[in-house]
């Protein structure tokens, strides 16, 4: 794993500061990379997907911490793995599979539309849908709401009955208990899960690609262009700013909530 | 299930799994769709529903498909016997180290890393290494190195080997969990190698986690799209036929039964696994009250 992950991602810093040739790269120091990087509408591209991918980490919260925390507190214990299951299974079925077949779902002449025509709803369809920034951001919660759910039950599995049975016994309310035990205690794995989707949101082309229409483009489809154009170091500068990204989240995320944490119940 | 909960009405609770199955359903509903289109003989957006297996029978006719599913099991069958030993050894160790911070960086991260950036970033770092490959045995006569970074088969199986570790990595840490040392060390202490004291005692307790683990790269490898298509050199997985069908000429009837095939199996290999984990969990909570029941009554 440290030969073939750790490295070329470290050495991913060296390979953008190389001098482009025609075919390839040659060993070298140039920003040009980062140039044509930050003073470039892929800039703004990149900020853009970032408030996405914000706003997917929020809806995927809405949807998902009430989740994991029904599974932890009222399903019995020998069968909320069970439960969790039920969402690692869209988790096995391919992403980009879920990501295609979400645009028959939500286009024009769709199952959504179609549904809400039919039992007049609307009466003409919603072309928001798909192809624009919503696609993107419906997109993503569809490939990654299961990891949400499941890392932050795997900080709510941490946490003992008792600290639910004493709140009880206290009468603590509803307010309380989410924002001074649940909250604080999962927060490692909200964490988890938010950066997780996040970085995957900026990171992963396909979405964009697939959902988000013409103008739609993240860090992923800026590194593969570059690199179907041959601008091997431009790729690897993006590549290099999606590391330090990561880290730094991953850094400050260990740093503020102990992220190993979340191993604890099967370590 | 504290004191106060147990008199939460009813509705609210039903209300609660409503809420749950209603997500589940959203999330598998593009699965399932593909599936209901792939049997309409007239395709997606039809009005009419005339069921049919057409589409699966030209699936299977497709002689460039079947090869393409053929590389794809060549890449499982030679990343699986390599990835398994690699989780086992890594959960192993984990447990054993002291440090976790940093084996949990370098093992988890890679599930955080996009598939584009850390394909981009292998593929690069592969390029390099032929040449350096290149370099050596131009100079030294041992030809046989030329070749070992080539875009390739090995390349794949890297990027793969990276992408599931991860995952094999999780899944048998959980069901290592449940297993007690205390048991090994016991083992030892009656004069069994460390290996016997391994294949004999703790492999049977974690033998479910680690077929799961088997299950599970097989269906990543065969999900598996960017980090592979970036690597693979000449040939095409299954995936990256269908990708590029739909790319290229749009959603086909064909694309779609190709993917419900692909989501299909998956399915079912997860199902497999739900049902034969809870079987032989019974039988374990059966074996364990057994033994717990008093001899005398």
């Amino acid at each position: 794993m440290v030969v073939f992950f750790v490295i070329p991602l470290l050495l991913t810093v060296v390979w953008s500061v190389f001098e482009r040739t025609m075919f390839w790269m040659e060993p070298g120091f140039t920003l040009f990379s980062y140039e044509n990087f930050f003073f470039s509408a892929r800039l703004e591209n990149f900020v853009v997907s970032m408030l996405h991918s914000s706003v997917s980490v929020f809806f995927s919260f809405l949807i998902g911490f009430p989740i994991a925390v029904f599974i932890r507190r009222r399903v019995a214990k020998i069968a909320q793995h069970r439960v969790m299951l039920l969402f690692i299974l869209p988790f096995m079925v391919s992403e980009i599979i879920r990501i295609f077949a979400l645009r028959p779902i939500l286009s024009r002449n769709g199952l959504i539309n179609n549904f809400l025509m039919d039992f007049n709803f609307i009466d003409s369809p919603i072309s928001a849908f798909v192809f624009t920034p919503t696609g993107v951001v419906i997109g993503e919660i569809v490939s990654f709401l299961p990891f949400m759910i499941f890392s932050t039950f795997l900080a709510l599995e941490a946490i003992p009955n008792y600290v639910f049975e004493v709140c009880a016994d206290l009468g603590v309310n509803r307010r309380r208990m989410f924002k001074d035990i649940l909250l604080p205690l999962a927060a490692p794995g909200l964490f988890a899960g938010g950066v997780f989707i996040f970085v995957n949101g900026i990171g992963i082309a396909l979405i964009p690609t697939i959902l988000g229409g013409p103008g739609s483009v993240n860090a992923g489809l800026i590194a593969t262009q570059a690199i179907i154009a041959l601008d091997f170091p431009l790729a690897m500068a993006v590549s290099a700013i999606m590391m330090f990204t990561l880290m730094g989240l991953l850094f400050i995320g260990h740093k503020l909530f102990n992220l190993t944490k979340l191993l604890e119940p099967i370590s | 299930m504290t004191l106060r909960d147990d008199f939460q009405p009813i509705w609210k609770l039903l209300l609660k799994w409503l809420w749950l199955s209603f997500v589940v359903f959203v999330l598998m509903a593009p699965v399932f769709y593909t599936m209901y289109i792939s049997f309409n003989k007239l395709g997606f957006g039809a009005k009419i529903y005339t069921f049919t297996f057409q589409w699966y029978i030209n699936v299977f006719s497709d002689k460039q498909l079947l090869t393409a599913l053929g590389w794809t099991m060549i890449l499982a069958g030679i990343t699986l016997p390599i990835v398994i030993p690699f989780g086992l050894l890594s959960a192993k160790f984990y447990k054993k180290s002291h440090n976790k911070v940093w084996i949990v960086f370098v093992l988890l991260s890679p599930l955080f890393v996009p598939a584009d950036i850390l394909g981009s970033a292998l593929l690069v770092f592969f390029k390099n290494l032929n040449k350096i490959f290149t370099f050596l045995s131009d100079h030294t006569g041992l030809y046989f190195l030329e070749t070992w970074f080539d875009l390739g088969i090995m390349t794949a199986v890297i990027g793969l080997i990276v992408y599931t570790l991860p995952y094999v990595f999780v899944v048998i840490m959980i069901t290592m969990a449940r297993y007690r040392p205390e048991q090994t060390e016991a083992a030892r202490d009656l004069g069994a190698t460390a290996w016997r004291a391994f294949w004999e005692i703790e492999f049977p307790q974690i033998r479910a986690g680690v077929f799961s683990a088997c299950a599970f790269v097989v269906i990543l490898t065969f999900n598996e799209y960017t980090r592979t298509s970036l690597l693979k050199g000449g040939f095409d997985t299954f995936t990256s036929v269908l990708i590029s069908q739909m790319l290229n000429t749009g959603m086909s009837e064909e694309s779609y039964a190709m993917a419900s095939i692909v989501s299909l199996v998956a399915i079912i290999i997860v199902a497999v696994i739900l049902i034969s984990t809870s079987i032989s969990k019974e039988k374990l909570e059966k074996q364990t009250r057994r033994i717990n029941e008093p001899a005398i009554k």
